[in-house]
């Protein structure tokens, strides 16, 4: 039996009727990961997922995670697991400890299948700067397309078939933007609601865990395991956890759906927009109401360096553990300090140490106020901006990316409204913290294109609500890439 | 704001112990110029001043200790495991002071 495009649900099914066992999908999805065209993986984990699978013999009929494989991004801690975060610096690493969600996804018998690729360090939206090289975008069998990143291996993974379900990370549109390009549903979280133990840090104050997967309900379900305090995470939030599945497929007659005029505006793709409004339609057709909002041009075209400003600073600091001593690639030298500049700069790829210069510059305390104090000004700027686009309608509805994924060789005007804006402004979801679904819409020329939903902070519930009324309209559940020949 | 040339951003580099061939800080020059020019736009702004800086998006403070629970802690050769240069049981360096 193919199980490459069966939901959580479906499978857990088949699970408990015993009509497959977890050790049987756990081979299945190892034999595919092996067969991975797509540069998907950093280590896929045989032995562990073997063991653990086979374990696993009696059925658990009210745990809809009970047996399912997955995979995670290689920037989550897996203890005795190899784990790099797609970076030289960290090769050879094997942590000693496990990432809370990691925990909580073993405890509910979750079955890990692999570590998926990155952007190095999780610093990048191309999937294209790990240390293995580029990630593919499993519908596009040319490999001339992004899948996009920074969590490109999670997305090929579950596009291709391999799991049904996925975690990433997401700092800027990590999960939310592949998501588009690779057909599947990608959510982050409100900011705190999923533990970031165990998650290597980028930007603190913007990181989330993030959630791939093929069809809304089983994003909801994954959330249902991950969500909730931790006591090894400060940050993490004490308010109580929710059925995020409870909402799911209900009405959304009367509420409202708001368009942020100047997104919209900013998008030139002709099959894009057509997608976009055609769903605009579908959501009026559902009893919906649909509200143009307003977040002012000047605001969202500051959106991208408010975020690098913010992102490098917060970076440079985080990152000062890697140093050749501890963990890591060891290179010699006549000093600790040599020892630490031979491996810091063998270790980093050229973006990576680009991006840690311009934050070490803009926590200088001659540039300090007028570079990294000015973005976080900024940054609340934005923020209530957003919140005032809320005042209008129940959810913020924008196209999650500029077109399809676009090609290796594309170029764009980095100063142009589409880039600043169209192609970057899913970080007003990380700036304001709130929670945010990307979920396919439209197939064009037979390549996947997804729109994005925002609620207010803490209405995940709403959110798959509105996600999976969207879904309906568009169609488009558990999307499977065709199978590489 | 700093003044920044290839010399200031070298140096940077070298503080964050690292260093990069030269046509690498000749790129990373016009990325600055990019950046610094929309900052500067953004510092025209006087509405801007009137914001207080906003580290996290909401107050999410945890006002408690954790309880007390006693554990195992990790062993020498556990700790020691992902290091690569050590001995007599500790991580092994370069001499300090000569």
């Amino acid at each position: 039996m193919n199980y490459r495009n069966l939901s959580i649900n479906e499978l857990h099914e088949l699970l408990v009727k015993k009509e497959v066992t977890p050790l049987e999908l756990a081979k299945e999805a190892i034999r595919l990961a092996k067969e991975d065209k797509n540069n998907a993986f950093e280590y896929i984990m045989e032995k562990e997922a073997l063991e653990i699978a086979s374990k696993l013999t009696v059925p658990e009929a009210n745990n809809p995670l009970w047996g399912i494989p997955f995979v995670i991004k290689d920037n989550f801690s897996t203890k005795d697991v190899p784990t790099t975060a797609s970076s030289n610096i960290l090769s050879g690493y094997v942590p000693l400890y496990d990432a809370t969600v990691m925990t909580k996804l073993l405890e509910a018998h979750a079955v890990p299948i692999g570590k998926t690729t990155l952007d190095e360090l999780a610093m990048g939206g191309t999937g294209t700067t790990g240390h293995l090289g580029t990630t593919f975008n499993p519908h596009d069998k040319s490999h001339t397309r992004y899948v996009g990143g920074s969590s490109c291996g999670s997305a090929a993974a579950t596009a291709a078939g391999i799991v049904p379900f996925a975690l990433g990370s997401d700092t800027g549109d990590s999960t939310r933007k592949p998501a588009s390009f690779a057909g599947l549903v990608g959510f982050k979280p409100t900011w705190s609601r999923i533990s970031r133990f165990g998650l290597f840090p980028f930007t603190p104050s913007l990181d989330t865990v993030g959630i791939f997967s093929r069809n809304v309900k089983d994003s909801a379900y994954v959330l249902n395991v991950l969500a909730g305090r931790d006591e090894k995470d400060s940050t993490s939030s004490t308010k109580p956890v929710e059925d995020y599945t409870s909402l799911v497929g209900k009405s959304i007659k009367g509420l409202r759906i708001g368009v942020v005029k100047e997104i919209l505006d900013t998008l030139k793709d002709k099959n894009a927009i057509d997608a976009f409004n055609k769903s605009l339609e579908g959501f009026k057709e559902k009893g919906a109401i649909v509200n143009y909002v307003h977040i002012p041009t000047e605001i969202l075209s500051s959106l991208l360096p408010t975020y690098f400003v913010l992102s490098c600073a917060e970076a440079t600091s985080n990152n000062a553990c890697l140093d050749g001593i501890k963990y890591g690639p060891y290179y010699d030298g006549k000093t600790y300090e040599e020892v630490m500049m031979n491996a810091r700069t063998k270790g980093f790829s050229e973006l990576i140490k680009r991006r840690f210069v311009f934050g070490s510059y803009a926590l200088m305390s001659e540039n300090k106020n007028e570079l990294f104090i000015r973005a976080q000004k900024n940054r609340r700027r934005i923020v209530e901006a957003v919140n005032k686009a809320f005042e209008e309608c129940d959810v913020i509805y924008t196209p999650a990316a500029p077109s399809v994924a676009p090609k290796f060789t594309d170029s764009s005007d980095r100063l142009s409204d589409e880039y600043l804006i169209a192609d970057n402004h899913l970080v007003l979801g990380n700036f304001a913290g709130l929670p945010s679904i990307t979920v396919p819409i439209a197939l064009i020329n037979e390549l996947p294109y997804g729109a994005n939903l925002m609620t207010k902070a803490f209405e995940e519930k709403e959110l798959f609500m509105f996600a999976s009324v969207l879904e309906d309209i568009s169609g488009l559940k558990n999307l499977v890439a065709k199978e590489d020949k | 704001m700093k003044e920044y040339n290839i010399e200031i951003l070298k140096d940077a580099a070298h503080r964050l112990l690292f260093d990069m061939p030269t046509e690498q800080y000749e790129t990373l020059l016009k990325e600055f110029d990019v950046i610094i020019a929309q900052m500067k736009v953004l510092g025209e702004n006087p509405l801007i001043d009137q914001y207080e800086p906003m580290v996290f998006p909401f107050e999410c403070k945890t006002s408690y200790l954790r309880e007390d629970i006693p554990g195992e802690p990790l062993d020498r050769e556990e700790a020691l495991k992902n290091a690569h240069n050590k001995t007599g049981g500790q991580i092994k360096l370069p001499k300090v002071v000569i």
